[in-house]
This record gives structure tokens, C-alpha cells and sequence, in this order.
């Protein structure tokens, strides 16, 4: 009950915060804080959740959900209109959008396929051996991706007359399709398709002894996870005004990771705390710093929490309740 | 003679140089309780396994019913009524007992595929819910499997085992570190399976494997060496003989 009133709390206070942060912060800080802070934690958040809807629900922790949300992204900058270069072109965000999105579905179930029958170490490294295949191959295409330089020019659509570019229509745009994709993994995972999902994770041996497929509903949560991670790239892309290899390259797969872990595998929401701390850190210590101080700082605030709290903050918080019930108990 | 509910002909399993199941050959008849005892590495969870197909016998036949299920797969051998437990209870911790046996009685349905939240009228958490009932969890519903007990983990393995409506039940050590308390209750459980329902029990505590049984198969390296009446048991000499024997 409390944890359904915290989630709420926190979604009103994300909705209201762009348009607060003018009281709060000078106004010409409100622009920057919404895009380069939430906006860009909530398409972190989005990738992020992909990876940690797996691991949460199925026990599989998958490095390549970077690369399926850069497989969404170059889908739909190789096919719109006014992308540069033009690969392809020819579309409009109404359907280059659903084509990244289908691009990034089937990867996930490409990915799951190949992945199978590997658990655990072995399914983090042919997840990763997958992702970093495709990066270099990405990476010396020229015809298809441009090699390294990638494609630029992907402003987004025009939203109900907005464009797509507008800080706060951008990061409404983002909290919404991360809100529909969150509630969806909840609602999933009460699904019978999510209980199996979830008997895979915790007994593997019983489900298929019950008459389910194993296999088949591994790859399904990969296509799943795979739409999510799409979502997030889509977006990350038209944030970015373009994608390049570097976005799904080591650092970027890493990243996710990072994030994921930070905020905590245990709860999908996890993705979007992990996501924001990562972001700030990101923004405000790059500034002071230069790129490899921040490396080690993100590299020391992952280890701590490992340390302190192998579920991230979510475990955190959790733990913190705990003792804070205890204390009223006590009381 | 109407068919016998499980035939065993000459099954074997062997494990590289191991011959855990030697040459076992038995009829199980339709309502029949058989208990399945005899001392540790006796063979008697190998002979459940191949029965229920996590691996096939090295050589033998196995049918159901007069079916042949020798090289059937254990999801299909559930669908034609083998229902069994496990000797370590296999279950899924992170959720609660009614959502344990909701997805076990959803296995042997034909439409086991959905991406829908079932309504509150679903028939399978009806049934999940009379499961429950059954194996007195009833008020442990929304409690995650996590959080029961040792005792309370095995009902649950039995629970599961019987979503299938199996017509062959088979139970590998069901009272295996249950308190003395709770054995009665387990007992009392088993007298209340149908006559409609084989059982087949493997069992280490005879205050539960005698009375539970019509007859008693005694296993020892990989061999059945005696098979008779439970009150025939005790003052068996060759069951005296592995027993005392081995120390045990
Ligand atoms: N999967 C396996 N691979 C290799 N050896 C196995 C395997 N399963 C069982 N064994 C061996 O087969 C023999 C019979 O084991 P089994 O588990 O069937 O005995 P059991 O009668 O059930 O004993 P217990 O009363 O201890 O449960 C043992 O020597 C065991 O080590
Ligand atoms: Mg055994």
C-alpha cells in the first residue's frame, strides 16, 4: 500500500517537476535540468529497464540490450526522411518509428535464440560478444551505417503541432512511453506468461517438468525486452539528433549495466533511479572533472553499492523502511 | 486381469560404470499403494526419474496405462497423468503459494499461453485454490513460497504434483525432515487420496511407507530384492539382513 502511494508520489512529482524547477532553479537552468538531466535519465531509464526486467523476472542478466536499442535507432535513421546522409529514406517517424521498434523486437528474440541454452557468466558473455559483433560491424559499414561517423539530422516528429525538439514536449513525450512501458512490465509479469517467466528464473528443472517450453519463453522475454530496449533507442536517437557506433559501443553497453545495477535488479523501477543518479553524476562531475576522474567516480559509487547493497537503492530503500518499521514498532 | 496402471519391463539405468537401476520389473495395479524403500543409493529416485522421464532407461520399457511412454517427454508424461514430488522440493521461491499453483495447474491445460491477467473467475486459480485446500495451505495463499516453512514446502511439492489430476501420483520421500509432529498430518493426507488415484511412495520412515501401503518394494543396488505385504515387512530376513546390515 505505502509502496504503491511512494510509486505515485514519485510520478506526480516527475510530472511536475520541469515546470516547477522555474520556481526553484533561474529559468534558463529549468531548460537544461528537464533534457539534459531527466529527460535523458528517463531514455537511460528506458534501456535500463529492459535489462532489468529480464534479470528481475527471468535471472538473466543480458549485455546486448544496448545494441537492440542502437538496432531500433539505425532502423529508423537509416529509413526517415531528412536523416543524413539518406540511406535509405523515404519514411515518415509514423512508420520508420514502428519499424525500429519491430527491428529492435526481433533482434531480442534473435539474441534470446542464440543465447538459449547459456546461463548465467556464459549468457553475460555471448550477450556481449553479440553486442560488440555488431558494434564493429556497424562500425565498418559504410553503405548501411555510415561507419563511425553514423547518421545525423534525426530531429523527431512533429508532435500534436510540438516539435519534437522542445525540451519539455521531448521529455513529456519520454515520461509517457516510459510510464506505458513500465506499467506494462508490471502488468506482464502478473500475466501467466510472466509467472512462467518467473518459475524459469526460480526453477527451471519444475517448468519444463509442468509442460511449459523453457526455451520458448526465454525467447520471448528477450523479444519483449527487446521492444523496451527499442522504445529507449528510438528515443535516445532523436535525443541525440542521430546515432553513431560509439552509442552502442563498450562504454555504452557498460553504462547500462551500470545504471541497472546502481538502482537495483530487483524491481524494475530500479532502471529509472539507477538511470537518474548515473545522469547526474554524469553531468555535474564531467563538468568538474575530465572524462577518466569521472570513470573512477562512477566506477567507486558502482562499488560501493555492490558492497553496501547488492539490490541497488531499491534494496536501499527497502532496508531503510525495514529498519524505520522496526523503530516505529519499537515505538 | 485389467491393465496395470504403470508396467515396468527389465528398466536399467546405468551412469558411466554405475548401474543404478538394474533390470526392475514390476506391474503397479490401478489404485494400487505401493511404497518403494531401501537403503540410501538403493536406485529408488533413478527409478522415479526414468518413470517420469527426466532421462530415459539405458534399456527396458515403461507403459502407462498399456501405453508405451518409454521415450515420452516428462511434460507429456504429466499430460497422461504422472504426477510426482521431488526429494528436494522444486519450487518457485519467488512467488506466492496460490501463483505456485496456479502455473503448475495451467501446465497441463491445453491453453497454457497468455500475456492476459486471468480474472478473479478464472477456473485454473479456482482450482489453484482448492489445491491449496487440499494440502492445508489455504491460508498461506499470498504468501511467497519463500517465506514457508520446511513442512509447509513439502504440502506444497504434493499440491503441485496433484494440479495434473494425476491417475499415477509418485512422491520421492515425501516425509524427508518433516518434525515428528507433522507426520501424522502427512499420513493422513495420503489416506485421503481416491482410490481413483495409483500411488507410488518412496519412502525412508516405515511409520508412514507401512500404513500408507497395499505392498512394498525393496530396493537395494539398483535391484528389486523383495517385494511383499507391509506387515510382511518387518520380519522379512532379507530386509532385516540390508538393514541391520548396512547399520542402518
Ligand atoms: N544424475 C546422476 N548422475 C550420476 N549418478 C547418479 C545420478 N543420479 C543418481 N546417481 C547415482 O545413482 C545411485 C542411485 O541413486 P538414487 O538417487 O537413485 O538413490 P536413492 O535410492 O534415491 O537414494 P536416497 O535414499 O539417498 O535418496 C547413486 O549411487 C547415485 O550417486
Ligand atoms: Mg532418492
Amino acid at each position: 500500500m505505502a509502496e504503491r502511494a511512494a510509486r505515485w508520489l514519485i510520478v506526480a512529482a516527475l510530472l511536475a517537476l520541469p515546470w516547477l524547477l522555474p520556481m526553484i532553479l533561474p529559468p534558463h537552468q529549468a531548460q537544461f535540468w528537464t533534457a539534459n538531466v531527466f529527460g535523458r535519465a528517463i531514455v537511460f531509464g528506458i534501456i535500463a529497464l529492459s535489462l532489468t526486467f529480464l534479470a528481475t523476472y527471468g535471472g538473466f542478466i543480458s549485455l546486448a540490450q544496448m545494441m537492440i536499442a542502437g538496432t531500433a535507432g539505425y532502423t529508423v535513421a537509416i529509413f526517415v526522411d531528412g536523416a543524413v546522409p539518406a540511406i535509405v529514406g523515404g519514411l515518415s517517424y509514423a512508420a520508420a518509428v514502428p519499424l525500429g521498434l519491430a527491428a529492435a523486437t526481433l533482434m531480442g528474440l534473435l539474441v534470446g535464440a542464440i543465447a538459449v541454452r547459456t546461463r548465467d557468466i556464459y549468457l553475460l558473455m555471448i550477450t556481449l560478444a553479440l553486442a560488440m559483433g555488431v558494434f564493429r560491424f556497424v562500425e565498418t559499414n559504410i553503405a548501411w551505417f555510415n561507419g563511425y561517423e553514423g547518421i545525423r539530422n534525426v530531429v523527431g516528429p512533429r508532435l500534436f503541432g510540438y516539435d519534437f525538439r522542445n525540451a519539455y514536449v521531448f521529455y513529456y513525450a519520454a515520461l509517457a512511453v516510459a510510464g506505458l512501458l513500465y506499467g506494462g512490465v508490471l502488468y506482464l509479469v502478473r500475466t501467466p506468461f510472466g509467472l512462467v517467466l518467473q518459475g524459469i528464473r526460480d526453477n527451471a528443472r519444475r517448468v519444463a517438468a509442468l509442460g511449459y517450453s523453457v526455451a520458448l519463453h526465454r525467447i520471448l522475454a528477450f523479444g519483449v525486452a527487446g521492444f523496451i530496449a527499442g522504445a529507449g533507442g528510438v528515443l535516445a536517437t532523436i535525443y541525440n539528433i542521430g546515432i553513431s557506433p560509439g552509442s552502442i559501443g563498450l562504454g555504452a553497453t557498460v553504462n547500462i549495466l551500470i545504471m541497472s545495477v546502481i538502482g537495483g535488479l530487483g524491481h524494475p523501477i530500479g532502471a529509472f533511479i539507477g538511470a537518474l543518479i548515473f545522469v547526474v553524476f554524469d553531468t555535474f562531475a564531467a563538468d568538474l572533472y575530465d572524462r577518466d576522474r569521472f570513470n573512477t567516480l562512477i566506477g567507486l559509487v558502482f562499488l560501493a553499492i555492490v558492497l553496501v547493497s547488492p539490490d541497488g537503492m531499491v534494496g536501499v530503500g527497502a532496508r531503510l523502511r525495514r529498519l524505520l518499521g522496526v523503530r516505529h514498532a519499537a515505538a | 486381469m485389467s491393465t496395470p496402471a504403470l508396467r515396468l519391463s527389465s528398466v536399467s539405468r546405468r551412469f558411466g560404470a554405475l548401474q543404478a537401476v538394474r533390470d526392475v520389473t514390476f506391474d503397479v495395479a490401478p489404485g494400487e499403494r505401493r511404497a518403494v524403500i531401501g537403503p540410501n543409493g538403493a536406485g529408488k529416485t533413478t527409478l522415479f526419474n526414468t518413470i517420469c522421464g527426466d532421462f530415459p532407461p539405458s534399456s527396458g520399457r515403461i507403459e502407462l496405462f498399456g501405453l508405451d511412454i518409454t521415450r515420452a517427454r516428462p511434460h507429456q508424461r504429466t499430460r497422461l497423468g504422472i504426477g510426482r514430488t521431488y526429494q528436494t522440493s522444486l519450487l518457485f521461491n519467488g512467488l506466492t503459494v496460490e501463483q505456485n499453483l496456479f502455473v503448475a495447474v495451467r501446465g497441463v491445460q491445453p491453453h497454457r499461453w497468455s500475456v492476459l491477467r486471468s480474472g478473479r473467475d478464472d477456473p485454473a486459480l479456482a482450482k489453484a485454490r482448492a489445491l491449496a485446500e487440499r494440502v492445508q495451505l489455504a491460508p498461506l495463499l499470498s504468501e511467497r513460497v519463500l517465506n514457508l516453512s520446511h513442512g509447509q514446502r513439502r504440502q506444497l511439492e504434493i499440491g503441485m504434483a496433484l494440479a495434473g489430476d494425476p491417475k499415477v501420483l509418485m512422491l520421492d520421500e515425501p516425509a524427508a525432515g518433516l518434525s515428528a509432529g507433522e507426520r501424522p498430518g502427512l499420513l493422513a493426507m495420503l489416506r485421503t487420496l481416491p482410490r481413483s488415484v495409483t500411488l507410488i511412495l518412496i519412502e525412508h520412515d516405515m511409520d508412514i511407507a507401512l500404513p500408507a501401503s497395499d505392498i512394498v518394494t525393496v530396493m537395494k543396488d539398483g535391484e528389486v530384492v523383495v517385494e511383499a505385504a507391509p506387515d510382511r515387512i518387518e520380519d522379512d530376513p532379507t530386509v532385516q539382513a540390508i538393514y541391520l546390515g548396512t547399520g542402518h
